[in-house]
C-alpha cells in the first residue's frame, strides 16, 4: 500500500448578511472638508477585516476624492452615530451603504452650491480623484477649490444616513420568516495528502469560490478568504478546546494547535460577483462564510483519498489512524455493488419517467 | 525589592536604566522604554508577536531575563526604518495587505526580516520554514509569503521598487486594490492597541478566578487585600450599583460571580493596585470560601431529568431551542427512495485572536465612565454597562480600541464592568491585561455541536426530506448561543431546496466554558453536517458531487428552509466558478483518489517534511551561545 495517499473533496455552502432575523440598522455622517479631503463618522468599525480602507474607497467614490483624503472617525459611542456592531459580516453591508449614502448627501450639497457658481445644471456635474468638472463645458477645479467655493458661499458641505436591513422575526413555532435580505454562496474544493503511517493529513490546495455580491477591493476579500480558509482548517485537522470536569486542559498554545506557515494550502481564490439589488452598493460580505466550507470540504477529501470518513471533527492524525485499523476490508465492494444497483434503478427509472 | 542596572544598545542608541529583576525583555522594552511595537500574544514563546532581534538573532522577548539583555544590541519594530520610513518588507506588507488585525505583524515582519537576513535568496518553502514560529490568526498566512517574496526580489534588484507602490486606480475606487489605510501604522508598530496604551496615575487591575465549575460562594474576605500597602481598591459583586447582568441575548452573567460560580476561570473578584505584582499579590490575601455543587459537564446529561440546575430562571438547562418546520417530512420520507442517518460532531474551538483581552476604564472631568477596550459591540456594551452600573446612557462612554482580531470572541463584555467598577471607586485610570491562560479559560469559545442528520433521496439525486437535530453545549452563560442556535437552524439543511423538513437546534446550559459567538455563528456546524451527507449521499446514488448539489440547489425562486422565496441566487455560477478553477475530474466520491487524473497541479503546493528547507545554514557559535 502506498503510504502516501491523496485525495480531493468539495462542499458548497450559504450565507446570510448582517444581523439574523431582525431589523439592522447603521448610520454615518460625512463631511467634505478643507482641502478636498472628507471626514467620515461612524459608530464601530475595525476589526483587522480592511473595513476602514473599503469605507475610505466608499467615501472617496461616492465624493469623487481620493481614498487617502478620507479621515474615519470611528469607534466611540459619544462621537459617533451608532452602528451597532461588528460581526454577522454586516460591516460592508451596513456601514458600507450607510456611508455611501451619507457621502452623497454631502455631496449633493456641494454641488448645489458649484452648480450655482457655474450656472450650470446640477446634473452635468461628476467628481473623481480629487477633481470637479461640468459635462460638456470647459468648467472643472479641484476639490480643493470646490470646497472653498462652497464655504464662501455659506455652506458646510455634510450629510448624514441611516440604511436598514429588512429582515424578520422567525415564527415560534414553524421557524417560517424571512432573516436576511441578501444571501451568498460559495463552494471549495480541497485537495489532500494522507499520510496512512502517521495519520498526518495536509491541505495542499483550496480552490475557494465565493459570491460578495460586488467586490470593494478585490485583495481585501482574498484575505478574508485566505483567513476564513485556514481557521476552517484549523478547525478541520488540529484545533480543540478540551476540558475535563470544567478545567481547560488545553491552556496555552502549546495545547491548543493552531495552523502555522507550513500548514498553508495554496489557496485559489475566485472572486464571484452577483449585486445585490436591494442596497446601493451592491455589495455583500465575505468574513463569515468564507470559512463555512473548508472542513467538510477537507473531510470528503480524505475520505477520497483512504476511504475513511471522520464524522467527528478535528481529523487529528490519532482518530484517522483508528478509522484505518477499524476500517472493514471489502466493504467498498459491497458498497460498490448496491451504488451500481441503484443507479441502475435510477437510469431505468427516469428513462420510464 | 534591588533593582537590576541594564546597559545595552536598543535601535542604536545607548540606554540605561535600572529595572526590575524579574522582567523578561519583552516588559523592559514595553514597560521601561515604551517600545509597544512590540507585543505580548502568549507569554510562553509559543506565538511570536514579541519577536526582536538580539545581536542580530531573532528571539522571543517573553522568554529571555531582562538580565540577559544587558550588554546586548538588541533592535525592535520599532528600529528598522527611521521614523515615517518603512523598509521594503513594511512596504511590501502594506501593498499586498499582509497586515489585518496587525497584532502578529511587527513580529512576523522581525521575522521576516530576519529570514531574508539569513538568507536573502531564501524560495519560498525556506520563507515558510523560517516564518514557523509565528502564529498571525487573520490572514491565513499568504498575504504574508506574498510579501516576503516581494520584499526579497526588490532588495535583490530582481523586481523594481515601483511594484511597492499603489496599482493605478481606473474609473472609480470601488474595486481598485487600495492598499490599507491602517497598515503603515500597524507595520511599524506604531498603532497601540488597548494593552499599549498608558494613562498617567493609571492602576493594573488583576482578577481573582474560580477554581470550580460549579459552587457556591458562601463568604468572600476582602479585608486583608484592601489593607495592602499599594492596593487601591478590590472589588466584588457587592459593588454593582445598579441591575447586574450581561449577555448578548440574555443578561444571564453578573459582572462578577454573584452568590454562585458556574465555570472554572470565572471572575469572582478584582483588585486594582498601584503596580501589576502588587495587585497579583492581593488576590492571593482574598479568602472565598465555596460549597461545591455538582456539575454538567455534557449537553446531554444536562437534558436529563433530575440534572443540576445551572441558572434558576431555566430549571431544564436549555438557553435556546429553534425549531423550523416546512412541507410534511412523513410524506417526504415516505417518497424516499433511499434514506441516510448519520451522526456528526464538531469541537469547541478557541478564537485565539494574537491580542488577548484588555481594556482601560477611567471617569472624565464630567462624571462619564468612560471604558476603552477592543469590543466589538460598543454599542449593546454602553447600553448593559448603563444598567450596571445605574447611569444615564449618555453617562457611559465606549471607545473601540485597534482590535488584535475578535472573530465574535470580544462582542462579550466579560471585563469591561470590573473595569468600570474600580475606575468609578478610584477615580483612576484601571488598566486591565488578560494574560493567554486567562483568555483561555475565560472567554467564550465556538459552540461544540452534535448533529443527528436524516437524510431522504430519490434515486435521481433529489433530496425529498431532511430532518436535523443539533445539540450544543453553550456552557456556563447564555452570550451568543440563542442567536447561534438560530442562525444554525436556518442555514441547517444547506444551499438546497428541500420541500420537506423538520430542524430543531438547542443550546443547554452546562458548567464548561461557555460558548459564544464566532465566525460563521453556527453556520459551519450544521453544514459540516449537511456538506458530509450530501458527499455519502452522492456516493450512495453513484453521483458527481457537483451534480447531486446542482439538482438540488436553491435557484431564484426558491423557498429556503424558512420559507423566504429568493430573489437572486448564485450557488449554480459558484459552483461553476469552482468547478472549473480546480479543474475537477467529474464522478462519484467513491475513494478514487488513486485513479484521479486531476491531482497534483500547480495551483497546489508542495507536501512538506519538517526541517528540509533551510538551506544556508548561517548561524555562528557565538550568536547560538548568546540566545541559548
Amino acid at each position: 500500500m502506498t503510504r502516501m495517499k491523496r485525495g480531493r473533496g468539495m462542499a458548497a455552502s450559504w450565507y446570510g448578511i448582517a444581523r439574523t432575523a431582525t431589523i439592522d440598522r447603521a448610520g454615518a455622517w460625512a463631511e467634505l472638508d478643507d482641502g478636498g479631503t472628507a471626514k467620515v463618522v461612524t459608530g464601530v468599525t475595525e476589526i483587522g477585516e480592511g473595513i476602514l480602507t473599503v469605507l475610505a474607497q466608499i467615501a472617496a467614490d461616492e465624493l469623487g476624492i481620493k481614498p487617502q483624503d478620507v479621515t474615519i472617525g470611528d469607534n466611540d459611542t459619544a462621537r459617533s452615530p451608532e452602528a451597532a456592531h461588528a460581526g454577522a459580516t454586516r460591516q460592508t453591508y451596513m456601514i458600507g451603504n450607510s456611508v455611501a449614502l451619507a457621502s452623497r448627501e454631502a455631496q449633493k450639497a456641494l454641488f448645489e452650491q458649484i452648480a450655482e457658481h457655474w450656472d450650470v445644471p446640477f446634473e452635468s456635474l461628476r467628481a473623481f480623484d480629487g477633481e470637479i468638472w461640468a459635462l460638456d463645458t470647459n468648467l472643472r477645479m479641484s476639490m480643493s477649490d470646490a470646497v472653498a467655493t462652497c464655504k464662501k458661499r455659506g455652506v458646510v458641505p455634510v450629510g448624514a444616513a441611516s440604511f436598514t436591513a429588512h429582515g424578520t422575526g422567525l415564527d415560534p413555532v414553524d421557524g417560517s420568516g424571512s432573516p436576511w435580505q441578501a444571501y451568498v454562496f460559495g463552494t471549495q474544493v480541497a485537495e489532500v495528502e494522507v499520510d496512512t503511517w502517521t495519520g498526518e493529513v495536509q491541505v495542499l490546495g483550496i480552490w475557494a469560490a465565493h459570491d460578495v455580491g460586488r467586490a470593494i477591493n478585490p485583495r481585501g476579500v482574498e484575505g478574508q478568504i485566505e483567513g476564513g480558509v485556514v481557521q476552517g482548517l484549523g478547525q478541520a485537522l488540529m484545533e480543540d478546546y478540551q476540558t475535563d470536569k470544567g478545567h481547560a486542559i488545553t491552556h496555552g498554545f502549546a495545547k491548543y494547535i493552531l495552523p502555522t506557515s507550513l500548514d498553508i494550502p495554496q489557496i485559489n481564490c475566485t472572486i464571484v460577483e452577483d449585486p445585490d439589488p436591494k442596497s446601493p452598493l451592491r455589495a455583500k460580505g465575505i468574513g463569515e462564510p468564507a470559512l463555512v466550507p473548508t472542513a467538510p470540504a477537507i473531510m470528503n477529501a480524505i475520505y477520497d483519498a483512504i476511504g475513511v470518513r471522520i464524522k467527528s471533527l478535528p481529523a487529528t492524525p490519532e482518530k484517522i489512524l483508528k478509522a484505518l485499523r477499524d476500517h472493514v476490508p471489502g466493504r467498498e465492494h459491497i458498497a460498490q455493488a448496491a451504488r451500481e444497483a441503484r443507479a441502475q434503478a435510477a437510469r431505468t427509472n427516469s428513462a420510464n419517467a | 525589592m534591588s533593582k537590576l542596572k541594564i546597559e545595552a544598545e536598543v535601535n542604536g542608541r545607548k540606554i540605561t536604566r535600572e529595572t526590575e529583576p524579574h522582567k523578561r525583555l519583552l516588559d523592559f522594552l514595553r514597560d521601561d522604554l515604551n517600545l509597544t511595537g512590540t507585543k505580548e500574544g502568549c507569554g510562553a514563546g509559543e506565538c511570536g508577536t514579541c519577536s526582536v532581534f538580539v545581536d542580530g538573532k531573532l528571539v522571543k522577548s517573553c522568554l529571555m531575563p531582562v538580565a540577559k539583555a544587558s550588554g546586548a544590541r538588541i533592535e525592535t519594530i520599532e528600529g528598522l526604518a527611521t521614523p515615517g520610513e518603512l523598509t521594503p518588507m513594511q512596504r511590501a506588507f502594506h501593498k499586498t495587505g499582509a497586515s489585518q488585525c496587525g497584532y502578529c505583524i511587527p513580529g512576523m515582519v522581525m521575522a521576516a526580516t530576519s529570514a531574508l537576513r539569513e538568507n536573502p535568496a531564501a524560495d519560498i518553502e525556506e520563507i515558510k520554514e523560517r516564518l514557523g514560529g509565528n502564529i498571525c490568526r487573520c490572514t491565513g498566512y499568504t498575504k504574508i509569503f506574498e510579501a516576503v517574496e516581494m520584499a526579497r526580489s526588490v532588495i535583490a534588484g530582481d523586481l523594481p521598487e515601483t511594484v511597492l507602490e499603489e496599482d493605478k486606480v481606473g474609473d472609480s475606487y470601488i474595486g481598485a486594490n487600495v492598499r490599507r489605510l491602517d497598515a503603515p501604522a500597524k507595520v511599524s508598530g506604531r498603532l497601540k492597541y488597548a494593552a499599549d496604551m498608558k494613562l498617567p496615575d493609571m492602576l493594573q487591575m488583576q482578577v481573582l478566578r474560580s477554581p470550580h465549575a460549579h459552587a457556591r460562594i458562601l463568604s468572600i474576605d476582602t479585608s486583608e487585600a484592601e489593607a495592602m500597602d499599594g492596593v487601591a481598591c478590590v472589588i466584588t459583586s457587592d459593588d454593582v450599583p445598579g441591575t447586574d447582568g450581561f449577555g448578548v441575548f440574555v443578561h444571564d452573567q453578573p459582572i462578577m460571580a454573584r452568590g454562585k460560580v458556574r465555570h472554572v476561570g470565572e471572575a469572582v473578584a478584582a483588585v486594582a493596585a498601584e503596580d501589576l505584582v502588587t495587585a497579583r499579590r492581593a488576590l492571593s490575601k482574598i479568602k472565598v470560601e465555596y460549597e461545591e455543587l455538582p456539575g454538567l459537564f455534557d449537553p446531554e446529561d444536562a437534558l436529563k431529568p433530575g440534572a443540576p440546575v445551572i441558572h434558576d430562571y431555566a430549571p431544564g438547562n436549555v438557553v435556546k431551542h429553534i425549531p423550523v418546520r416546512k412541507g410534511d417530512i412523513d410524506a417526504g420520507f415516505a417518497a424516499a427512495d433511499i434514506v441516510l442517518e448519520d451522526d456528526f460532531s464538531t469541537q469547541q474551538v478557541e478564537h485565539a485572536y494574537l491580542e488577548p483581552e484588555a481594556g482601560i476604564a477611567y471617569v472624565d472631568p464630567d462624571d462619564v465612565v468612560v471604558v476603552i477596550s477592543p469590543s466589538q459591540n460598543i454599542t449593546h456594551h454602553r447600553h448593559m454597562l448603563a444598567e450596571i452600573i445605574a447611569k444615564p446612557i449618555n453617562k457611559v462612554r465606549f471607545i473601540m480600541s485597534p482590535v488584535g482580531g475578535g472573530f465574535g470572541g470580544k462582542e462579550d463584555m466579560i471585563y469591561q464592568g470590573m473595569l468600570a467598577l474600580a475606575a468609578m471607586k478610584t477615580h483612576r485610570p484601571v488598566q486591565l491585561n488578560f494574560t493567554r491562560e486567562e483568555s483561555l479559560i475565560a472567554s467564550a469559545k465556538r459552540h461544540p455541536s452534535r448533529v443527528h442528520y436524516k437524510m431522504g433521496l430519490k434515486w435521481n439525486g433529489r433530496i425529498t426530506a431532511i430532518e436535523f437535530n443539533m445539540l450544543s453545549d453553550g456552557g456556563a452563560y447564555g452570550m451568543s448561543s440563542e442567536g447561534v442556535m438560530r442562525k444554525a437552524a436556518i442555514l441547517s439543511c444547506g444551499p438546497y431546496e428541500v420541500d420537506n423538513l423538520k430542524v430543531d437546534t438547542t443550546a443547554v446550559y452546562t458548567n464548561n466554558t461557555p460558548s459564544g459567538a464566532f465566525r460563521t455563528f453556527g453556520g459551519m456546524q450544521a453544514q459540516f453536517a449537511t456538506e458530509s451527507m450530501m458527499d455519502m449521499a452522492a456516493e450512495a446514488l453513484d453521483m458527481d458531487p457537483f451534480e447531486i448539489r446542482r439538482l438540488n440547489m436553491m435557484k431564484i425562486g426558491a423557498k429556503t428552509h424558512t420559507q423566504q422565496t429568493l430573489e437572486t441566487a448564485s450557488l449554480d455560477r459558484v459552483l461553476d466558478a469552482a468547478e472549473t478553477a480546480s479543474r475537477w475530474e467529474t464522478g462519484a466520491p467513491n475513494v478514487r483518489g488513486a485513479k484521479r487524473g486531476d491531482l497534483n497541479g500547480p495551483d497546489t503546493r508542495k507536501p512538506c517534511t519538517l526541517g528540509a528547507r533551510i538551506k544556508a545554514e548561517t548561524k555562528s557559535k557565538n550568536d547560538a551561545e548568546r540566545v541559548a
